[in-house]
């Protein structure tokens, strides 16, 4: 497939009639079906591209009826298929036969809109928590969120015998993971033999909050979903609300963007690569690692005036402007910091001990990495080469030559290279941007009350593809604001990889992951 | 006797860090005080990562309906006497999250927390700062030694307020900590 | 008849306080080293340069509460870490420190086998103690803790024979005070078994669960290890016996390799001199220990285990046979 187009077609000629096509609506196309179609349409691509996954699944409240919107990427186009259910008979056929990956997608939706997904009926709940009541679904219009009765805290039942297994929680409160989130691994010996998570610890309701504020006000919100890679979600909500007003930001604030983007992968890939020397006892290395990281946040500081928020982005452009007297700094620093690359890499390579702990855990194989829709570092990793900045161009990107990076091993230690050379290629392109800064306004001004539309957006954040789906109903409020980040995505590669490895291979494999779960949870 | 026992406390606070439904700013911030720019190994602050072993916990976090029952677990597994700080807007009352469906919003519904430290997400210099203000706080304060006409002022004003005889309501010690009440039921269910 | 001398020389010098505070000071030695390898400063304010660190968490950890959870056995919970502790500082006691031991000017033969029976019988109390804190993160944690000091005991007695080889005696004494040439001189069986004393320094880093083979304590996985269950009083013991256990690994190590407290004598009191050298040369022991937990990774169980058995203990069967061989051949000549 060399064009886009071209997958469309061939949906086009296999179910002619049945469904409805809008170009360039939600991505390539959106194609609307009816009567349960979407699996044809699924299989369709599938047929036509192997390398077909699930990027989300949306579930917004129509009124009379619930939009289920699959959000389908194949090789070089990205296919919204909608479909609806009445809400008194919420029932649609499950895709996890055709696509493995879409599993927890489906539980999200089933738990938050009530939305039954026929084959795949899953019991208990994904983000929300055991004393919610039963029936009520948080993002329906009709649910108040101060209104919400809920249950005493349920008596936890005592675990049945297993006999020779032993079960061991990890979580929620535990040194390796910096966030509340249970794991229950079940180990014969050393040996995992099942893993079973348990997320939903840091579920704040955010999506829901932000229909009742502002879309200003937004920008702040969704930007708390997660410390390590703010700037990203704050870029994609606005990326996906410039799309509705169809405006066009300003060449200088493209760059501005790129720069405060690669700022922020810079930090997390150093913080992540830090705090894999502490799972595996190497204290040395995780001092050095957030040693070296905090020039970076200086960095931060000199360009947004806050170490960890930036809060440069807005629906328009960015809100500060870089001084000409800081640029200088801004280069000294990123030099300094490639200077050290050579150390690290030399440690990563010769190192023995991070060899044996790092060295084939927790492989993941090219074809499980495709059928089970991982993105970014892990992916990366394994063979499966995609990269939202380079697939799909977003802001400057597209003009500014870097590499992507990309290995084939497939285990926590490739994952963990892929890291480090693209730190390098971060620096790389700052110093890019830096150098041919255009002139000009860095914001325009928008209008406050958004026309009706709806739109996506796709960055690549620093843990791998960050989407979002905005949805606008003229006024000043969204109607719908739906994120699938990135490490909800990889979660169900880490419940694969850790099985038959030893149990205290299940810290670094998990970190190799970089999972994020104030980003999962949301 | 007090005196070392007080000192050994002071010198060595043992933290315990929980995360009860937060962003991970305050918790990245947290854990860069471990690191060479602002070492807090220096004051005899250890990361601990048992609650059994440590004398404060830090808590992150608005929390969440499901961190709610935790906190209070992981509060009560800790050995007397044990303080809280709660660390960030969210901890202390909830922050952009007040409100939300899932969020009981700050940390002082569930347990009592003894400071708390602003921002969003709080510098680590403002964490150090609010560690080690509460530190200090739990040394008994030292009185201060007067000068000659401060004495006398104070023998002056003695004497007046001694003629006046006005009902003063009762002042409750800086250093005693007001505990809120917290009903069981009611912080879980809204 | 109570003899005075004896009894000063038990609680004192070169008894337990010598001891406590040694160990104290080691503590602070490790937590400084550790910390200017890591670009860091480490304690600074308890105390000058914080030397009082380890006594404030030692003081701070005896006035905090103790919980004893429900399902804990309780006799072994509540006296383990006591007896461990004590056990650890009674071996101490039999080595030189100041050109005579605590307990007696001579030593006797065959305490060698004495010393390294009680550091076992403390390893394993630390093993009950976390099998007694009906925790399951104790529970495997102590399990590990079993596996790997028994499986590291037995290189570890071969390569402690080795110096008893070459100098012919079991007894301490006769091995710290080294090997008196046909000159006159005595030189240090280090000098004559400079293997031996590196596959010592590394069998020891594996009896003291350090880094690499910190396993039992690897807080990502296991939390708190053995004591994750311990407050109060009974942590502060855990902790010390911890590391009193170092201070004796690393007391061994300066008995059987680097000559004991003998060295040169200028004036005075030779027993100031012996006690002099003894602390000078256990520190330099206990900063190269340090110096290998801050360079590596923790390895895994199971490559800690191929380790010993794959490596290690052949390594220390040939250190012997070419030790004996070369006591019986080529040294004579010498």
């Amino acid at each position: 497939m060399s064009n886009k187009i071209d997958i469309i077609n061939v949906v086009k000629s296999k179910l002619g009639d049945k469904v409805q096509i809008q170009l360039g609506q939600l991505g390539t196309a959106a194609i609307n079906t009816n009567n349960g179609l979407h699996r044809d349409v699924l299989k369709a691509l599938l047929e036509a591209d192997e390398k077909t996954g699930i990027t989300a699944i949306s579930g917004v409240d129509l009124g009379v009826n619930l939009g289920v919107l699959y959000h389908v990427h194949t090789s070089n186009a990205f296919v919204t298929i909608r479909a609806e259910v009445p809400k008194d008979n919420p029932k649609i056929q499950t895709i996890v036969d055709l696509i493995p990956g879409a599993a927890f997608h489906e539980f999200e939706v089933s738990d938050l809109l009530g939305v039954i997904f026929v084959g795949n009926e899953l019991k208990g709940h994904l983000v929300l928590s055991e004393n919610w009541p039963e029936g009520i679904f948080p993002l329906r219009k009709d649910v108040k969120a101060t209104e919400v009765k809920l249950n005493p805290a349920p008596v936890e039942e005592k675990a049945p015998d297993m006999g020779k297994l032993v079960k061991i929680i990890i979580g929620p409160q535990h040194p390796a993971l910096l966030e509340p989130e249970k794991f229950a691994v079940t180990v014969d010996g050393e040996i995992v033999t099942k893993v079973e998570p348990r997320i939903g610890y840091v579920h704040r309701g955010i999506e829901k909050a932000s229909e009742s504020r502002t879309y200003i006000q937004d920008v702040y919100l969704v930007e708390r979903i997660c410390g390590i890679c703010n700037a990203c979600h704050a870029y994609g909500f606005v990326a996906a609300v410039e799309k509705i007003l169809k405006t066009e930001v300003p060449e200088r604030a493209k760059y501005l963007r790129v720069v405060t983007l690669e700022l922020n992968r810079l930090h997390s890939h150093l913080l992540t690569l830090g705090h894999a020397g502490l799972e595996i006892g190497y204290e040395t290395l995780f001092q050095y690692f957030w040693r070296d990281r905090e020039p970076i946040m200086d960095l931060i500081e000199l360009t947004s005036g806050n170490r960890v928020y930036a809060s440069l982005m807005t629906i328009g452009g960015v809100r500060r402007d870089i001084k000409d007297t800081d640029i200088p700094k801004i280069k000294t620093t990123l030099e300094d910091l490639r200077k050290k690359l050579p150390f690290y890499r030399q440690v990563y390579e010769n190192e023995p001990s991070i060899k044996a702990r790092m060295r084939n855990v927790g492989t993941l194989s090219r074809e499980d990495a495709i059928k089970l829709c991982v993105v970014g570092p892990v992916a990366r990793g394994s063979g499966y080469d995609i990269d939202v900045r380079k697939d799909d161009p977003y802001e400057a990107y597209g003009q500014i030559p870097f590499n992507k990076i990309v290995y084939t091993e497939g285990d926590t230690w490739a994952r963990m290279n892929v890291r480090m050379d693209e730190v390098e290629e971060s620096i790389n392109i700052i110093q890019y941007a830096i150098d041919h800064l255009p002139t000009g306004p860095f914001r325009i001004d928008v209008p406050r009350n958004v026309i009706a539309g709806e739109s996506i957006s796709r960055n690549e954040a620093p843990r791998g593809e960050l989407f979002y789906y905005v949805k606008s109903n003229g006024t000043a409020f969204p109607e719908r604001v739906k994120v699938r980040t990135p490490t909800f995505a990889n979660i169900p590669s880490f419940l694969k990889t850790a099985i038959g490895e030893n149990i205290a291979d299940v810290p670094p494999n998990f970190v190799s992951l970089d999972p994020c779960f104030s980003c999962t949870d949301r | 006797m007090t005196n070392t026992v007080t000192w050994a406390r002071v010198k060595s606070p043992w933290v315990l860090h929980f995360n009860s439904g937060a962003c991970n700013g305050c918790d990245i911030e947290i854990v860069a005080l471990l690191t060479p720019k602002y070492d807090v190994e220096r004051f005899g602050v250890k990361l601990e990562p048992s609650p059994r072993h440590a004398d404060v916990l830090l808590v992150t976090g608005c929390v969440t309906q499901q961190c709610a029952e935790r906190l209070k677990r992981v509060y009560d597994q800790m050995p007397q006497p044990k303080f809280v700080v709660a660390i960030g807007a969210c901890a202390c009352s909830g922050g952009v999250f007040q409100g939300n469906y899932n969020v009981v919003g700050g940390v002082d519904k569930v347990i009592p927390v003894t400071a708390y430290i602003p921002g969003c997400p709080p510098r680590p210099e403002a964490i150090l700062d609010g560690v080690v203000k509460l530190l200090n706080a739990l040394n008994p304060p030292k009185p201060k030694k007067l000068s000659k006409q401060e004495k006398q002022a104070l023998a002056l004003k003695a004497e007046a307020e001694a003629k006046v005889v006005v009902a003063q309501p009762e002042v409750v010690a800086a250093t005693q900590q007001v505990k809120p009440v917290i009903e069981e039921e009611k912080t879980i269910v809204k | 008849m109570i003899d005075i001398w004896l009894i000063l020389r038990i609680l004192i010098f070169p008894g337990f306080a010598f001891i406590l505070l040694l160990t104290l000071f080691c503590d602070w030695i490790e937590r400084k080293f550790e910390a200017r390898i890591q670009n860091r400063v480490g304690p600074l304010v308890a105390g000058p340069a914080g030397l009082f660190q380890p006594l404030a968490d030692f003081i701070k950890l005896l006035t905090k509460e103790d919980i004893e959870p429900r399902d804990a056995k309780k006799i072994v919970f509540r006296f383990a870490p006591l007896l461990a502790f004590t056990i650890m500082v009674f071996a101490i006691c039999f080595l030189p420190i100041d050109g005579a031991s605590v307990l007696s000017t001579g030593g006797f033969s065959g305490d060698l086998i004495v010393i390294l029976t009680f550091s076992t019988i403390a390893s394993f109390l630390m093993f009950l103690s976390g099998w007694a804190s009906a925790n399951p993160y104790g529970t495997i944690s102590s399990a590990r803790v079993l596996t790997q000091f028994l499986g590291y005991d037995i290189p570890l007695f071969l390569i402690a024979l080795t110096p008893a080889f070459i100098v012919g005696s079991l007894s301490i004494f006769t091995i710290a005070a080294g090997v008196t040439l046909a000159s006159g001189q005595t030189i240090p069986i280090i000098l004559l078994a400079p293997w031996a004393f590196v596959l010592f320094i590394i069998t020891m880093q594996a009896e003291l669960e350090k880094d690499p083979f910190d396993v039992p304590e690897s807080e990502s996985e296991l939390v708190g290890g053995v004591c994750t269950e311990f407050t109060g009083a009974k942590l502060a013991f855990l902790h010390l016996t911890r590391d009193v256990q170092i201070v004796f690994g690393s007391a061994l190590v300066v008995e059987l390799f680097l000559g004991g407290p003998y060295g040169p004598v200028f004036f005075g009191l030779p027993a100031f001199w012996y006690s002099l050298w003894f602390v000078l040369k256990l520190l330099a022991v206990v900063i190269i220990t340090e110096y290998i937990t801050t360079l590596f990774a923790r390895l895994r169980i199971d490559q800690v285990l191929s380790a010993n058995w794959k490596i290690l203990l052949p390594a220390a069967l040939l250190s012997l046979m070419a030790t004996v061989a070369l006591v019986t051949w080529v040294y004579p000549l010498v």
